[in-house]
């Protein structure tokens, strides 16, 4: 009972909080940066797997959903519309960045340094999120929005712009390496 | 069923959201090959392993600084992008009234007019040149020339009132689609703007064309 008080009560600050944004509270915009940059942050080096980029991409996430405030029109939690903007951030960029140059994603090097370092958790997470960084490019992309934030097959083919058979073929090639990393 | 079948259908069966008879064939078939038996719970384990992930992970540094800088930014490009496009709208929506009353009131006047060539002797801006490029109207030039080519000719059957408001009228056109071209530069994308450039044209056309065919005065 207490928790619904407490979940009911936070709700209604993060729609008090968009309201204010949408009306051009920057104020109130920070502190649903300050609620959210963790998971945004999370999302972002985990689907680019480096640590500078994904500080860039989510700072673009931010700005994005500022210019799209008015887009958002309650219907999700500010917390799963936010996602979605992020996801479209870095895809987009992932999109960009291959058109810019050819990218080699060598598996096993590249490592984000401080990815480990920095992030809380046993040694057994710290080991899976080095494995994650280190698979290909679009495998690690697939295997995050699928097995970390749970999008289905359909969704991703649609946002990465990819059919789903091949979605489903990066998710095994990325658990089949991955388990190889983690028993090795 | 085929290990192919079963490795594309394996997270339908661990999510549970296969059809009864699909999750029944999906057990025969685990019952009877060890392989993907493996894959299953190598699978699961990893799952298990996924979502113990934290969802959340603090940036080494903290980013709003620089997300509040662009924001701030954004807000006074903006302010200045939607001051613009407000004029702009307003040169049009001045244009489309005073063309038809200038020249309503103008053939009414009696006295001298001072002619106005400054359309005439002036071309349009690079900025209103490079927009119509956008537009993809490429002979308005040539169009333009034309048309005040033959208003020239017909400078002796219209009287000097007549031709006052009709450059005078045009002028107000040439200066509004450079007000819109101006903010079409700060935001070449909006569509808006872009229709309200392509109507202005086609008012400045529509004018010139109607005055061409105007009956002798003198």
């Amino acid at each position: 009972m207490v928790g619904m008080t407490v979940a009911r009560s936070s709700d209604l600050g993060e729609s008090g909080l968009v309201e204010r944004a949408v009306s051009g509270d920057v104020e109130a915009f920070e502190e649903l940066y300050r609620v959210n940059v963790g998971r945004v942050y999370a999302l972002c080096l985990r689907m680019a797997g480096d640590p500078t980029l994904a500080e860039e991409l989510a700072q673009e996430a931010f700005v994005r959903a500022w210019q799209k405030l008015g887009s958002f029109r309650g219907a999700s939690a500010f917390s799963t519309w936010l996602h979605r903007v992020t996801v479209n951030v870095v895809l987009g960029h992932r999109r960009s960045a291959t058109r810019r140059e050819a990218r080699v994603f060598a598996v096993g090097d590249d490592l984000p340094r401080d990815v480990a370092g920095r992030q809380p958790g046993t040694a057994e997470s710290i080991d899976l999120e080095r494995a994650i960084s280190s698979l290909p490019d679009g495998a690690r992309v697939v295997f995050i929005l699928h097995d970390v934030e749970g999008f289905r097959h359909r969704e991703i083919s649609r946002l990465m712009g990819i059919a789903v058979g091949t979605s489903k073929a990066q998710l095994h090639r990325a658990r089949k390496l991955l388990r190889k990393a983690l028993t090795s | 069923m085929k290990c192919s079948e079963f490795a594309s259908r394996i997270d339908g069966y661990l999510d549970g959201r296969l059809r009864p008879e699909d999750e029944e064939a999906l057990r025969n078939h685990l019952a009877e090959c060890p392989a993907c038996a493996e894959e299953t719970e190598a699978v699961k384990d990893l799952r298990r392993r996924t979502a113990r992930l934290p969802r959340s992970l603090e940036p080494p540094r903290n980013l709003w600084p620089e997300i509040a800088n662009r924001i701030a930014a954004e807000t006074v490009v903006q302010g200045r992008f939607v001051r613009r496009a407000l004029m702009a709208a307003a040169a049009v929506v001045l244009l489309a009234g005073s063309v038809v009353t200038a020249y309503i009131v103008g053939r009414s006047q009696t006295g001298t007019i001072v002619e106005n060539r400054q359309v005439i002797e002036t071309s349009p801006s690079e900025i209103v040149l490079a927009s119509f490029d956008e537009l993809g109207v490429d002979d308005y030039v040539v169009t333009r020339g034309k048309l005040l080519g033959a208003l020239e000719a017909r400078r002796d059957d219209l009287s000097p009132e007549t031709l006052e408001v009709l450059m005078a009228n045009l002028k107000v056109i040439d200066d509004a689609m450079g007000k819109i071209a101006e903010a079409l530069g700060e935001e070449p994308d909006n569509e808006f703007l872009m229709k309200q450039l392509a109507a202005a044209y086609r008012r400045q056309i529509n004018l010139m064309e109607t005055a061409v065919r105007l009956p002798a005065e003198v």
